[in-house]
């Protein structure tokens, strides 16, 4: 499904990403765990096409179509969703109203018919249920004043509704209390399915103890150090990352 | 020869006084304005058309208006139709029709709140003695001179009147319509005053709109806050866009009274508007929403002043300017802090959003404090579209155009959102947001 070979990028001259190469098939929950700074946000945010990284080397294919070639809202289109680390506060947007048009977005690509608000409103009271989300939250501007754990909910809510091929979600676990945690990864898990696939950016073997990855890998100082089966996940907590990190 | 521009300011000064003659011959204004209007005059003479490098228009070019030769309106006509499509749903059976600055009872209805508010003519009002002295002090003490113009041919002004303890529950639309004319240039001068006595509460929505182009409307409102009492307003200018719209809302307010004010600006030839306050007295709350949206060659310029006059004062106002292909906004606005005002709080905060390269937004916030106890802050930007937002919404799978256009719509949601009245926020997000689409 995704194939980024040698992946080469960075900001402003500076490389951040410095040779990654990853294969994800339908099916599969990659985690990805790493110190700070290491190049995860910058690997999720290349994915999704964010304007000021340089792609400086390297390949991303998905379903074997080129995406460095197109932009944000067509690899969305085609299936890629990103759960930021820190969702963006739009004051002046409603949450419900986006919701179903970026969902509608998704229709029309597919040559369908948009939805009206009322039927749409079918669709996200389900969503929200599942994910325990009040009602007040689709009067709400996008993420406008939401708490840190409100927003992580927020950006699963999206992923239910778009129903992504391949979804990153970036640390969404941070800022998630214990209920909150389970409830979302309650939600991921129903999402999940064979023509689906999973990279997990955490920081916490907690979360993969809900969401149960199929590989692990370890990025430090924009190159993967270390690939394994979730037990990986085990021995990071346990040990840190200092004995993977590069001498170089 | 050139003929410089303080020769064109001193000509267009001898048209206004010819003008002003005529208004006192032909039109004779009541008797018991015509000293107001002669006091109201003279002072124009001493403040005099502002030149470009006036304080006061600093952003703000008037030369082509000031050389404009107007015509005191002659009363065009307007149907019945034109004023239902510019009433508020909530204001069905509570709003008055000004015509070219005249009260018009035939086209009015305020049968809801007839009861809670007594309209008086002005040349009536006058002979109550605080409304006089109001008159004649601000005549006195103006620093515009458009509004100074504004009280010299003051004839057909209106008192709107709410006495103490009277709560207003629809809310009231003042509907200015300026009928203009297809050939000449004519102006009007409307006025109205607005009273609140003790604990009094008013709910309000002003709007200016135009049958059709080619006029100068200069109106002045002043809103006299009572003790205790509350009022909550929203205005819209929504001009024709061949017209020039100056005007000023100035407002007293008395011990623990409330003012919340949105504005939303459509621009045209040149909008100018002149927010003045004075938080007279102990725990005065006034709070100042600005919205404009300016497309082509559209102007909207705001001048504010809010004197914070006694402790425990609090005022925040907001700005939100969109500006787009050439057009100009510009906000210059002072606080001033009494000496002995401690305990003050005021934060400014105006943002520019800049659609187009050729398009123009000034800021000047300022602070004048002399008093050491208060809390103020201010700030300005002039920024394009946030990349991090626009990314987001794209991630979504929203094309660059759509979110572009939401994030824009957005910026003035914002403010928007702050009307009270659902009919005005609706109303300007069908039009005023319209404006956004292309
Ligand atoms: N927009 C940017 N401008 C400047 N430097 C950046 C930018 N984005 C990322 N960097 C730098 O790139 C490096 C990698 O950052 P990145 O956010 O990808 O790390 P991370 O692995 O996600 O860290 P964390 O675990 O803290 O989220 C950091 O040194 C960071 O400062
Ligand atoms: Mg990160």
């Amino acid at each position: 499904m995704l194939e980024v070979k040698d992946l080469r990028a960075g900001f402003d001259g500076s490389e951040i990403i410095k040779g990654i190469s990853l294969s994800v098939k339908a099916g599969e929950v990659h985690a990805i765990m790493g110190p700070n700074g290491s190049g995860k946000s910058t690997l999720a945010k290349v994915l999704a096409g964010h304007p000021s990284y340089e792609v400086t080397g390297g390949e991303i294919s998905f379903n074997g179509e080129n995406l460095l070639e197109i932009e944000p809202e067509q690899r969305a289109l085609k299936g890629i969703f990103m759960g930021f680390q820190y969702p963006v506060e739009i004051p002046g947007v409603n949450n419900a109203e986006f919701l179903r048009m970026a969902y509608n977005a998704r229709l029309v690509n597919e040559g369908q018919e948009e939805l009206d608000p009322l039927d749409f409103d079918d669709i996200l009271t389900e969503k929200m249920k599942m994910l325990s989300m009040e009602k007040k939250y689709r009067e709400r501007n996008l993420n406008d004043g939401f708490s840190g754990g409100e927003k992580k909910k927020n950006e699963i809510l999206q992923m239910a509704i778009l129903q992504p091929k391949l979804a990153v979600l970036d640390e969404t676990d941070s800022g998630l209390d214990i209920d909150a945690l389970r409830v979302v990864s309650d939600g991921v898990n129903k999402l999940k399915s064979a023509d689906n696939a999973l990279i997990l950016i955490t920081h916490y073997q907690r979360l993969l103890e809900y969401i149960q990855p199929d590989f692990v890998h370890v990025l430090s100082q924009g190159k993967i150090v270390k690939s394994g089966e979730k037990g990986l996940a085990l021995e990071l907590e346990a040990q840190g990352y200092d004995w993977l990190t590069p001498t170089n | 020869m050139t003929t410089t521009l303080i020769d064109a300011a001193e000509q267009a000064e001898a048209a206004l006084l010819i003008l002003h003659k005529k208004f006192m011959s032909g039109n004779r204004p009541p008797d018991a304005l015509a000293p107001l209007n002669e006091a109201a005059l003279k002072h124009f003479e001493l403040l005099k058309f502002p030149h470009r490098k006036h304080e006061m228009y600093t952003f703000v070019n008037t030369k082509d208006l000031v050389a404009t030769a107007f015509a005191l309106t002659a009363e065009g006509s307007v149907t019945e139709d034109f004023i239902k499509s510019h009433v508020f749903p909530e204001c069905e059976s509570s709003y008055l029709v000004f015509v070219d600055g005249v009260l018009k009872g035939d086209l009015s209805d305020f049968s809801a709140i007839e009861s809670a508010i007594a309209i008086v003519p002005i040349e009536e009002a006058v002979g109550q003695a605080d409304i006089k002295e109001h008159l004649v002090d601000t005549i006195e003490k103006e620093n515009d001179v458009f509004a100074s113009i504004n009280s010299a041919f003051l004839g057909e002004g209106t008192l709107i009147d709410v006495s103490a303890k009277k709560q207003v529950t629809s809310p009231l639309q003042i509907l200015h319509v300026s009928t203009g004319t297809p050939s000449g240039k004519v102006t009007s001068h409307p006025r109205v005053l607005v009273r609140l006595g003790e604990m009094a509460e008013l709910k309000m929505i002003v709007k200016y709109v135009g049958v059709q182009g080619n006029y100068f409307v200069n109106s002045v409102m002043d809103l006299l806050v009572g003790e205790q009492a509350g009022v909550t307003f929203a205005q819209v200018q929504e001009d024709a866009t061949d017209a020039w719209h100056f005007s000023k809302t100035r407002v007293l307010q008395g011990r623990n009274s409330r003012v919340k004010a949105v504005n939303a600006f459509f621009g045209n030839k040149l909008t100018r508007h002149h927010f003045e306050a004075h938080l007279k007295d102990v725990g005065a709350e006034l709070t100042l929403n600005n919205v404009s949206v300016l497309n082509e060659q559209e102007q909207a310029h705001h001048f504010v002043r809010i004197h914070h006059e006694s402790p425990h004062t609090r005022s925040g106002q907001k700005f939100k300017n969109i500006v787009n292909d050439k057009s100009r906004s510009s906000v210059d606005g002072t606080v001033i802090v009494n000496q002995g005002a401690q305990q003050t709080f005021s934060d400014q905060l105006i943002n520019n959003l800049m659609l187009s390269d050729d398009a123009h937004a000034d800021n000047k916030p300022n602070l004048m404090i002399f008093a050491d106890d208060v809390k103020c802050t201010h700030g300005a930007t002039v920024g394009q579209l946030d990349e991090n937002q626009l990314f987001y919404l794209k991630t979504r799978g929203l094309s660059e155009k759509v979110a572009k256009e939401l994030l824009t719509k957005s910026f003035a949601e914002s403010i928007i959102q702050t009307i009270d009245f659902p009919g005005v926020v609706q109303y300007l997000e069908n039009t005023l947001l319209k404006k956004l689409e292309n």
